[in-house]
């Protein structure tokens, strides 16, 4: 599925640095220069598009797509017809598949960490895997399995009454809590990891029944269900590989498809986009801050400093086989199935993996992945400039969430820092769609494109959308690591003759070098299967391997689209594998020691 | 390395509207072992974190040796300070080894390899840690950890030490024994201490000069038996341990500085005591008693003071009483070899040199 391509606007002009100088200029003094970089590139990545973009929906005239100054009537036929339909179904589907996420993931998580189930490092490991695997290669996956012909046919299941509920809100649904459940799970295990065993030995010397000792020690970790919940919510709102790839399909309009259309339909309804698209921040916003709130009050950290270990609820040999085998299942279910739908169907080179004369298995679709068919784009220079922009993005989106970690988990919780802090929450809400939306329509406009800078349709304004995406998300993960470093660390540093420099090379970065390298990589792999952001900005002639793979989608080259998916996530988990080894190679025994010190 | 004197002068320090430090000038002879006693909040860590550069004092001048570390117009870094300290939490590098952390000083030092790897293994086996050398930090138990801390700060061979509660976070044996390990060490070393506590058995074990804070100021500081025999106040008084503390009647001098005290609640004895700082005659004055200072009897003592013991604890080599003067009067951890039992009435004989009176800490206030 390609894009409309857009007029290219003509008069560009140097980049001006205005903003910046008039802005010091006119600041108090005191206030540092560090914290002014910060600020303008937070307003430049995230507030100045992303709120020039929802402000259309009031005020039309603003940026010339309407002729009011101000008007509300663009919200109430928003909230009429398909567009109502869009928003109501996105609400019931999301809040839906989050319930079911976090119950899925809370019995995953007591099973895994607090039982004696049997390859429990695989299970953890599977859900590691789950998080990378993106929404619409998950549907694809499945419509490998489930579609008639496919997988299922092959080992004589008939799939068509699955398959006509897979496209509809059933499929959805299922899709939507598969990728929820790895949010819930960690959540949840880091809260079943800290929950020490003596509140269950309390509740049952004072002679409550196994069930009632649950309904005692449950309400502890309710604030990491209510955390799994939220996050679940957020993901499943702001999702757009699932409405891009199952929900124009299904005839099942959710949220962010139809704000995707509102903008590339002819001619494009940027008042109806905004109205959506601030509909999807506000409904993300409450959960994300209730999660926030409740976590604030509730540091799981100190009940495990103060818990004894774990003991492990020991399963009698035949119910430890069993319930081994469900989990199994599960993540089989979850996982296993759409990855093995994928390359079963990514071996073959027919319309469909089962033919009246059997199943033909051949490489071809891997050679075909790197040939030019005709009207299609081979895999490697997409995967190419893929991974260049998972470089770029993960690089910069590390230094940024550090530097913006470091604000955030110090001491001194001034105004500043609290309403960075409020941001950043606010900005986790904002769905990638929205950001490239935003992108697309403040950077393309024409005082922007003429008398600033021209970035419409380039490199740049793509990795600036990606970074400005992950960036939120990832300072918030890296302010734990980074407020679980005492100061005193570096202070001893310093005491004992250490330069700034050598501290920050001998104490702090060895602390958080772990850290950094997993946000790098969970960065750099999501901006590969990153959908969104990639469909709505990327330069002409450059497509991501995502935007790529969207294009063998439904038709006659389907099985390169699988090839190509297959190929992208060994890729991925490739690339995990080789930094993660180098990490290993190239760091002290010391830096390593650190992680598995904690999870001991 | 010679042992570094230190002035401190007029030295502030406000965040936002609170001050923690108000015009505090101390100085520090080369080569002393200076305890600054405080309670919570009195101020005590925020000089300590000025010394080494960790904080910025809002005014004062601080100088170490011959150099001026911070002024209005200077301030070095810590590390340019040539000190070392010992954190409250140890602080210790938890990816590096205990021979890392050790060595981790003298990395910037002109020490060769060798050199270095021998003054390490030295200390180390001073501080009786040297067969946990490879192991990592959170392999070692609290006093090994403080070891290590300790180690590390001898290593500098710097001219000044620091110690942020070093002793806090242990056990009591543990505690007694390091204390003893710190105040040796440490004058092995011929560095200039500065130790900080609320413990004053600590303070008082460990010091040639002991400071008291309060409120972010220097209350007094002098040896400890200044100190302790002649408190500048009700504060110190009270922070240095008293048994008791009660409101007087009336007094009337005896020499310059000894008082007789009538109590309201025995008006016909007679209680003679010290008067450590000036007093005027006629000021509301409280007479503050330190447990050392009495002695139980099973009949009335020379003072003719009498109570009934309330309780008796055992504590190894003796016991510790409270005995009830009159309702709510009570003196505190009144030690004797023998055991009163609860209920019995006891005669007290208090020294002079125990009792002091002092204005009223509510008057100064």
């Amino acid at each position: 599925m390609s894009l409309p391509q857009s007029p290219r606007r003509l008069g560009q002009r140097p980049i001006t640095r205005t903003f910046v100088t008039r802005s010091l200029r006119t600041l108090r003094p005191r206030v540092r220069l560090g914290s002014i970089t910060v600020w303008v590139v937070l307003l430049l990545l995230i507030v100045i598009p992303v709120g020039g973009f929802l402000l259309v929906a009031v005020s039309p005239r603003l940026f010339n797509v309407g002729p009011q100054w101000f008007t509300l009537s663009t919200i109430r036929t928003t909230f009429t017809g398909y567009t109502r339909k869009g928003i109501l179904d996105s609400l019931f589907v999301a809040t839906l598949a989050s319930l079911i996420a976090v119950t899925v993931a809370t019995t995953l998580a007591w099973l895994v960490q607090r039982t004696n189930i049997w390859g429990r490092r695989v299970w953890s490991g599977a859900m590691w895997l789950l998080l990378l695997v993106p929404t619409w290669m998950t549907t694809l996956g499945w419509i490998d399995v489930i579609q008639p012909g496919e997988l299922g046919t092959a080992v004589g299941i008939h799939t068509l009454f699955l398959y006509h509920h897979f496209f509809g809100p059933d499929g959805i649904v299922f899709v939507l809590s598969t990728a929820a459940l790895p949010f819930s799970y960690f959540v949840i295990s880091v809260a079943m990891r800290g929950l020490g065993s003596e509140f269950e030995d309390a509740a049952r010397v004072h002679g409550a029944s196994r069930w009632r000792t649950i309904r005692t020690v449950l309400p502890i970790i309710a604030p990491a269900l209510l955390s799994a919940f939220a996050i679940s919510f957020a993901e499943s709102m702001s999702d757009f590989g699932v409405a891009f790839t199952l929900g124009s399909a299904a005839h099942f309009p959710i949220a962010t498809y139809v704000l995707f259309n509102a903008i590339y339909s002819f001619p494009a309804n940027f008042q109806v986009a905004a109205v959506i698209a601030a509909v999807l921040i506000l409904s993300t916003i409450p959960p994300v801050y209730l999660q926030s709130r409740v976590m604030r009050g509730r540091s799981f950290a100190v009940l495990s400093g103060r818990s004894k270990g774990v003991r492990r609820h020991q399963f009698s040999t035949k119910m430890r086989v069993l319930v081994t085998i469900g989990v199994a299942l599960v993540m089989f279910l979850v996982l296993g199935l759409p990855l093995l739908g994928a390359v079963a169907s990514s071996f073959t080179n027919t319309a469909s993996l089962v033919t009246p004369t059997g199943i033909h298995w051949t490489l071809a679709a891997y050679r075909q992945v790197f040939s030019t068919p005709p009207s299609f784009t081979p895999l490697g220079p997409p995967l190419l400039t893929s991974n260049e922009l998972g470089l770029i993005t993960a690089t910069i989106t590390a230094v940024l969430a550090l530097v913006l970690a470091k604000r955030l988990a110090s001491r001194t919780s001034g105004l500043a820092q609290r309403i960075m802090d409020s941001f950043l929450l606010g900005s986790v809400a904002v769905p990638g769609i929205v950001l490239g939306i935003g992108y697309i329509f403040f950077y393309d406009q024409r005082f922007i494109t003429e008398h600033v800078i021209d970035l419409y349709e380039t490199m740049p304004l793509l990795i600036m959308g990606l970074v400005a995406s992950a960036t939120p998300g990832q300072a918030r993960l890296l302010t734990g690591p980074v407020a679980q470093l005492q100061s005193t660390m570096s202070e001893a540093a310093r005491v004992h003759g250490a330069s700034r420099f050598r501290t920050w090379r001998t104490t702090t970065m060895p602390l958080l070098s772990r850290a950094v390298v997993w946000a790098w990589l969970l960065t750099f792999t999501k901006t590969i299967s990153e959908l969104a952001i990639a469909q709505i900005l990327y330069q002409p002639g450059h497509e991501p391997v995502s935007v790529d793979i969207e294009t063998y989608l439904g038709t006659i080259f389907a099985t390169i689209g699988s090839a190509a998916t297959v190929l992208t996530l060994v890729e991925m988990l490739g690339v995990i594998v080789l930094v993660l080894g180098l990490y290993r190679l190239v760091t002290p025994g010391g830096w390593r020691r650190l992680g598995e010190a904690r999870n001991a | 390395m010679t042992p570094s004197a230190v002035s401190i002068v007029n030295v502030t320090k406000s965040f936002g509207e609170k001050f923690a430090l108000r015009d505090v000038s101390l100085e520090l002879a080369a080569g002393t072992f200076n305890v600054l006693l405080g309670p919570s909040g009195s101020g005590k860590t925020t000089l300590l974190r000025c010394l080494a550069g960790i904080e910025r004092p809002t005014a004062g001048t601080i100088t170490i040796g011959d150099q001026v570390v911070c002024s209005d117009h200077t301030v070095v870094g810590p590390e340019k300070r040539h000190l070392s300290m010992v954190f409250q939490d140890y602080a210790l590098w938890p990816h590096l080894t205990v021979r890392q952390n050790v060595g981790y000083p003298l990395a910037s030092s002109k020490w060769s390899k060798t050199e270095r790897a021998a003054r390490v293994n030295d200390l180390l086996e001073r501080v009786g840690i040297a067969h946990l050398a490879e192991r990592y930090p959170n392999e070692l138990s609290g006093g090994e950890q403080q070891r290590v801390a300790l180690a590390r700060a001898l290593s500098a061979d710097v001219g000044l030490i620091l110690f942020d509660e070093p002793l806090s976070n242990l056990d009591a044996d543990r505690r007694e024994q390091l204390r003893i390990e710190i105040a040796t060490l440490t004058r092995e070393s011929g560095a200039t201490a500065v130790y900080i506590t609320h413990d004053q058995s600590e303070a008082f074990a460990l010091a040639d000069r002991v400071g008291v804070l309060r409120s972010g100021q220097l209350v007094q500081f002098g040896t400890p038996e200044e100190i302790y025999q002649r408190p500048a106040d009700a504060f110190v008084a009270h922070f240095t341990g008293v048994s008791g503390e009660f409101a007087v009647e009336r007094f009337t001098r005896q020499t310059e500085e000894l008082v007789e005290v009538t109590l309201p609640f025995a008006p016909e004895h007679r209680i003679v005591a010290s008067v450590p700082q000036p007093l005027a005659d006629g000021a509301p004055a409280s007479l503050f008693v330190r447990a050392a200072g009495v002695a139980l009897s099973e009949q009335a003592g020379e003072d003719g003071l009498h109570g009934t013991v309330l309780d008796a604890a055992f504590t190894g080599r003796g016991y510790e009483h409270v005995v009830e003067l009159a309702p709510r009067m009570t003196l505190t951890k009144v030690f004797s070899e023998r055991r009163f039992e609860r209920g019995t009435a006891v005669g007290l004989t208090l020294d002079p040199r125990s009792c002091f009176l002092m204005l009223n800490e509510n008057e100064r206030n």
